[in-house]
């Protein structure tokens, strides 16, 4: 068997590589700022909420989380136009993400706002604060500082998991594994290239968060 | 009626009585010290008072307000009545300034400046001025538990409540607390006092209620409870206590 | 030609099904001997081991797991032969499920406290029966929630092989979209078929995890 490796016919992508990257990065920071939010208000919801409003968020997180995220994908891309409703590539793939981040958002989230102790909100009561007013002036900021890391990790995860919309042929970093692999019939050091620059977005996402905590937790 | 009532008071946690018929009047301006065996049921009456725990029956009133009523409102109370606890329970994520401030700023409805300089008068009276930017982990315990007095004082209330707030405390930095207490006490603070610290109840209390088996054993004016203990129970505690 | 869905779709969907299950006991087999290895580097004293097991988790979980798959697809026929999707996508499992595996029960064995190693040593235990008797018992106990917690992701993410071809129950639900262009309602079906396998899992491996904390 011989097989000589060629990666610099891949390097020679360099710009459909540097799209991909764009576009996955882009995907990314949308899904994790709307998934973040939402998140939060459906933790609130699971903490503080109605039964009625619970039990529908309950739902909400226990569907999602229980389901693949290519199955939803494919649900919203190609299931919807069925009932009426024709998204494009990469509205499909938002919503698709974002919905999934949201879900497991808000079980890290909840489990931040149980985390914070009792006696914390007793002094707010006894001063006379309402509800809201003690969750966000007392809550909120310990419990997402006590789930900072299980927040990172699953921000850092869902830029690995964008991944997946490339099966939807959204125009992001492992598609354009596939218009390489096309061009230069590498598919071994196409894949491999992408994989190690996943990586590297990785670490770097990880020294950011990192660096985004000394910034918003640490005193000067 | 008295400033504080509490009348035939019943407290149940399950199936355990932690309050039974519990009978009490405090006046404006009295200082009441609060004695007895841990699960007596002291901690849980202070709580009762301010409404933090529900009592399963019986009244209690404070400042002519039903707090035992489930469909009462207590914010607007609660904003009168300080209540100083145990383990501080200073806001860990804020500056020492910004947990006194947040009381009169969100619950008032004060302006930042006014609010400062409240903050800035409560400091002084703990004796904590330079301490305005920091947190509470850079603080010792007693340090702590002064910015919590301060913390209720800038909301101006008319009762204070201490739920032994001594008694997590190192012994040596238990003096600066009281004298913060003693300096209330003088300008004429009503003050109930959950408390294991004999020697400054009888210095500064008018008067001393002993707690026993989730009643009210005995009390009486200070000098003459700690002098001529009545009752047998309260001479055996009295007796275990060195003081 | 295109015809109606059809309850011989369901069959066939179930059919599928088994080969999800399936492929997540192999990347359980698989993954759980890696993991095993690169939890007694990551917990070991010797910094070097430590250094391997934390560079080989790492790089597992900084790329995607369709990364994994593909390489190991396309690797694979380099190195061998034509082989079936489903060497590649065990393979790749494998590789990934043993880092995360391990991580979890490395976690595990580090929250054991030193007091108990010393326990062992102090009855003459030597190391290998600290592990045995002592350490291992207690941190299987720590780790079996989070075990639990990781096999309902190891279901989830088998829908990826389908990308590579191995026919699961995605892959399955492609074809079947296929042939009765109804990808709503086959779609639905393949969700509810997942969840119906993750959801009873996930809701075991809280009251695991409620048990674990009444210990500690």
């Amino acid at each position: 068997m011989s097989y000589r490796f060629q990666f610099r016919d891949v390097f020679a992508q360099k710009e459909a590589i540097a799209d991909g990257v764009l576009v996955t990065l882009q995907l990314s920071a949308v899904t994790i700022g709307l998934g973040f939010l939402i998140g939060i208000l459906v933790a609130v919801s699971l903490v503080y909420g109605e039964r009625w409003l619970r039990s529908l968020a309950r739902v909400y997180v226990e569907v999602i989380r229980n389901t693949p995220l290519i199955v939803q994908l494919f649900l919203i891309f190609f299931g919807l136009p069925g009932i009426g409703i024709r998204l494009d590539v990469m509205t499909a793939s938002l919503l698709a993400l974002t919905i999934n981040l949201g879900a497991y958002t808000a079980e890290i989230v909840r489990a931040g706002i149980e985390s914070v102790p009792k006696s914390q909100i007793e002094a707010g009561v006894s001063l006379g604060m309402t509800q809201p007013q003690i969750f966000r002036h007392v809550v909120l900021i310990p419990a997402l500082k006590n789930v900072y890391p299980a927040l990172s990790s699953q921000f850092v995860l869902l830029m690995l998991a964008t991944s997946v919309v490339s099966q939807i042929s959204a125009a992001d970093l492992f598609h354009a594994g596939s218009i390489i692999q096309s061009r230069t019939f590498r598919d071994f050091e196409v894949y491999t290239v992408i994989s190690v620059l996943y990586l590297c977005l990785t670490l770097l996402m990880r020294g950011g968060f990192g660096l985004l905590y000394h910034l918003v937790f640490r005193r000067k | 009626m008295s400033f504080i009532e509490l009348k035939s008071v019943v407290k149940r946690y399950g199936s355990n009585t932690v309050l039974q018929d519990v009978d009490l009047n405090v006046e404006k301006g009295e200082i009441i010290a609060i004695i007895g065996r841990s699960g007596s049921g002291k901690s849980t009456l202070l709580r009762c008072i301010n409404g933090l725990e529900p009592v399963q029956g019986g009244e209690v009133w404070v400042d002519r307000v039903a707090v035992h009523d489930p469909s009462a409102n207590l914010r607007e109370l609660r904003a009168r009545v300080g209540i100083v606890f145990q383990s501080f329970n200073l806001f860990p994520h804020l500056t020492v300034q910004r947990n006194i401030t947040l009381g009169p700023m969100i619950v008032k409805g004060l302006p930042a400046a006014e609010a400062a300089t409240l903050a800035l008068a409560a400091l002084r009276k703990v004796g904590l001025e330079e301490k305005i930017g920091a947190y509470a982990d850079e603080l010792s315990g007693g340090q702590q538990q002064r910015v919590a007095i301060a913390r209720s004082l800038a909301m101006s209330p008319s009762l204070m409540l201490f739920d032994e707030i001594t008694s997590a405390l190192d012994p040596e930095l238990v003096g600066e607390v009281l004298l913060v207490l003693e300096e209330m006490a003088r300008e004429g603070m009503t003050m109930l006092l959950v408390t294991h610290e004999m020697s400054f109840a009888r210095r500064v209390a008018h008067r001393v209620v002993f707690m026993h088996q989730g009643k009210v054993w005995e009390q009486a004016p200070a000098k003459e409870f700690f002098a001529e203990p009545k009752t047998v129970e309260l001479k055996s505690f009295l007796s275990s206590v060195i003081h | 030609m295109i015809r109606e869905l059809a309850l011989v779709d369901v069959y066939f969907l179930l059919l599928a099904l088994r080969w999800t299950i399936g492929l997540t006991l192999l990347a359980l087999l698989g993954g759980g001997a890696v993991g095993l290895f690169v939890a007694a580097f990551g917990a070991a004293r010797n910094p070097v081991l430590r250094g391997v097991a934390m560079v080989y988790v790492g790089t597992v979980q900084g790329i995607p797991l369709l990364g994994w798959l593909f390489i190991f697809y396309f690797g694979l026929s380099i190195v061998g032969y034509n082989l079936p999707p489903l060497v590649a996508a065990t393979v790749g499992f494998s590789i990934y499920a043993g880092a995360f595996l391990g991580e979890i029960w490395r976690g595990a064995l580090v929250a054991i406290p030193k007091t108990q190693w010393e326990a062992g040593l102090s009855i003459g235990l030597n190391y290998i029966e600290q592990l045995r008797h002592v350490i291992i018992p207690q941190a299987v106990r720590m780790a079996i929630a989070p075990t639990v917690g990781f096999v309902v992701q190891l279901i989830k993410n088998t829908s990826l092989a389908a990308v590579i071809g191995f026919v699961e129950l995605t892959r399955e639900g492609q074809l079947t979209t296929a042939s009765t262009f109804q990808p709503f309602s086959v779609y639905l079906l393949v969700a509810l078929m997942y969840f119906s396998l993750c959801y009873p899992l996930t809701q075991y491996s809280r009251v695991l995890e409620r048990k674990r904390r009444v210990l500690h």
